[in-house]
């Protein structure tokens, strides 16, 4: 196809030598592999370096979550929790929630928009401000903490009862990087049955423990399903 | 190489000669010592070794991995980090050490009538590299799950096909590099896919964001490290790929339609190895041209229908993202500088007769493809004259490759050509609501069509390639 420049045109490169290694190439020096191989190791440990650094640096929260459907819960390859500081509803009412920043989608005409909603922009970044419970009335299970307020910026100088937890916020629900979970296969009936009876009988006694480091990044650490702890 | 089968063959015979006089026993020496007729015993024996020992060796994999399958969960998450890390470690080094060894010379002369153990130790060792190499995604998918990290998939792929592509540079090896550039271009493609997640800062997103121009940099040095045109063909559809979604997603409709259907082809056709420094052969320019030519017959095919011109065209104005343009700007300007260089040549070559598809004429069939969406899009949409323009194209581009390919007896090219010319055919025949006796009609003629020009092909030019 491409007879114009002949002049450097190798006729059929796979067959010529061209395509062998030259015979320095044969035997290598060591560092040849062990440069990428450390290079490769430094990835497979990036991968949970910052969850290592928030399990060490990290300060204990106890989040509450949102009800489950127990027979749907563990089925699959991993679950997906959601706590009560998930939903949008529950984060509204807090101060500072106006002062994120709004998507000003206008409202169609013929249709009466809620007053009072305040659209904030896909995928904005804020911290919500949890406080820890007044006392522990029950010394086995911890109680979880409250959210008081949300922040865009992450607040400094808290007292030592709150924490900032970073979220994001993706279409009705508020992603904080604690929704996925790996359970183990033998454990997971009896996770299951234990969540349906706590359902039952009493929502707060499903719990998640968590530690947030200074940034706001958050790691989860056990499952409290009432006085049975499963750590993760 | 000559096969043990023929060796044990001949030495049968040999003696069968030998015995009936045929030759003497100096000959049969001779004979015997060329095809090393003593070592056949030993070969044999090694070979039923070696299959012993690769089935012990799978059934104690096999175990091991049930031994681990049954305490993964028992063990402590430490333990199991040390394991899967020094799993890899392992796998690779044994790799590398075992594709180092050079291939053992044999004691005598003849080697190049019997390579026995040539290359099975750099095989094996190339084969553990590879496996190393999937162990690296398999650690990291691994890691996320045992920290409870719900990343991106896309993420993934990409770290894997960037760690992976360090080893194919320093090892210089070409199944490595093939793996990383498939592992970047599926993480690039699921990125694509994913339009969440754009917001917030981080390397994977400057690094989805820049692809054209991380793709070259990554593949492009890759494969001519290598010497590998597979490596260029997965590196160029890559770079070409991310190109066209920057272009969509960075520039307002009408320019974009326009560059969309020009840039690629033209960059592709205009490459030329002979720009870098220190590259001294044409390796591939072929690969590059035959990648824009069926680039070209997939826009001119596909522009060729109706229905694609009939919506109005709606200018939905979006703002220009610099950071997305800066890659076309880069890769254009590139361009530019491929067709200056490429008109320099032209002139300066002595002019002699065309026989094949030049430079020129794909130039106008590139700019026609680019002149005409911008013209409908910005001016006054014309959808009867630009499909029938596309199927000219089409048309053109398909007589010329057939012409091509019969000129220059290149089989691959006739073919491409009349594959691209039946395809319209059919496909207009099927858009145009016509009748059955008409379709068949032209059904009947494509087939005799096609058929008469294939044999016709295969007997008069296919003799050229082999003599």
């Amino acid at each position: 196809m491409n007879t114009n420049n002949i002049d450097l045109l190798v006729k059929n490169p796979d067959k010529t030598n061209v395509f062998q290694l030259p015979p320095e190439a044969k035997r290598l020096p060591a560092w040849r592999l062990w440069v990428p191989l450390l290079l490769q190791i430094g990835l497979i440990a990036a991968v949970p370096a910052t969850a290592v650094y928030t399990f060490i640096t990290g300060k204990t929260v106890v989040l509450q979550t949102a009800p489950v459907d127990p027979y749907d819960f563990l089925r699959g390859y991993y679950q997906v929790l959601s706590y009560d500081i998930s939903d949008r509803t529950n984060l509204q009412k807090l101060p500072g929630w106006k002062d994120l920043p709004s998507d000003k989608t206008p409202c169609p005409p013929g249709i009466v928009c809620p007053k009072n909603t305040h659209n904030i922009k896909p995928q904005t970044s804020f911290y919500v401000i949890l406080e820890a419970p007044k006392a522990a009335t029950n010394p086995g299970r911890p109680q979880a903490w409250k959210p008081v307020r949300v922040s865009l910026k992450n607040p400094a100088n808290l007292p030592a009862n709150q924490i900032a937890l970073k979220g994001k916020y993706n279409s009705w629900r508020i992603e904080y990087g604690l929704e996925t979970y790996y359970m183990p296969e033998d454990e997971r009936e009896k996770v299951n049955q234990e969540i349906s009876e706590a359902q039952r009988k009493q929502r707060q006694s499903f719990v998640v423990e968590v530690k947030v480091d200074k940034t706001g990044h958050a790691v989860p650490v056990s499952l409290w399903v009432r006085d049975r702890n499963y750590r993760f | 190489m000559i096969s043990d089968k023929f060796r044990r063959e001949l030495r049968e015979q040999a003696k069968l000669w030998q015995a009936e006089g045929l030759i003497d026993t100096s000959f049969y020496q001779q004979l015997s010592e060329r095809y090393q007729f003593n070592t056949l015993e030993t070969a044999s024996r090694n070979r039923f070794l070696s299959i012993l020992i690769s089935l012990g060796g799978i059934l104690l994999g096999i175990g091991v991995i049930t031994f681990v399958a049954a305490n993964w969960q028992v063990w402590s998450r430490e333990a199991r980090v040390a394991l899967l890390l020094s799993l890899f470690v392992a796998v690779n080094a044994a790799g590398f050490y075992l594709w180092r060894i050079p291939p053992s010379r044999s004691q005598s002369s003849n080697q190049n009538i019997l390579p026995a153990t040539i290359g099975r130790n750099k095989l094996l060792g190339e084969g553990l590299l590879l496996l190393g190499a999937l162990i690296l995604g398999a650690n990291m998918a691994l890691m996320a799950q045992m920290f409870h990290i719900g990343g991106s998939s896309y993420g993934l792929f990409l770290a894997w096909g960037i760690g992976v592509l360090g080893m194919a540079y320093s090892l210089r090896l070409t199944s490595l590099g093939v793996l990383s550039a498939l592992l970047v271009g599926l993480g690039y493609w699921l990125a694509v896919l994913d339009w969440s997640s754009k917001v917030e800062f981080s390397w994977l997103e400057v690094l989805v964001r820049q692809m054209p121009i991380a793709a070259s940099i990554m593949f492009v040095p890759l494969a001519y490290w290598c010497r590998s045109r597979v490596i260029f063909a997965i590196g160029a559809i890559a770079i070409i790929f991310s190109l066209q979604v920057s272009i969509v997603q960075g520039l307002n409709p009408s320019w974009a339609a326009a560059i969309f259907c020009a840039l690629p082809p033209a960059l592709l056709w205009g490459y030329d190895d002979a720009i870098w420094p220190n590259v001294h052969s044409r390796l591939f320019q072929p690969t590059a041209r035959s990648l824009a030519l069926l680039f070209l017959a997939g826009v001119f095919y596909v522009l060729s229908f109706h229905w694609l011109w009939q919506d109005s065209p709606n200018p939905a104005q979006i703002p220009p993202d610099w950071v997305l343009l800066a890659n076309v700007a880069v890769l254009g300007g590139f361009t530019v500088f491929e067709w200056l260089r490429l008109g320099r040549l032209e002139l300066r070559r002595p002019k002699q007769k065309a026989v094949d598809l030049t430079t020129g004429a794909i130039g106008i069939l590139i700019l026609a493809s680019a002149l005409i969406p911008l013209f409908h899009l910005s001016f006054t949409p014309i959808p009867q004259l630009a499909t029938f323009l596309f199927n000219v194209l089409s048309f053109l581009l398909a007589v010329g490759l057939i012409r091509e390919g019969l000129a220059l007896g290149n089989r691959q090219t006739f073919w491409g050509g009349m594959v691209l010319i039946t395809l319209q055919i059919i496909s207009r025949v099927f858009e145009y609501n016509t009748e059955l006796l008409l379709k068949s009609f032209v059904f009947v003629l494509c087939g005799i069509g096609v058929i008469a020009a294939g044999l016709w092909f295969e007997r008069h030019f296919a003799q050229i390639n082999d003599e």
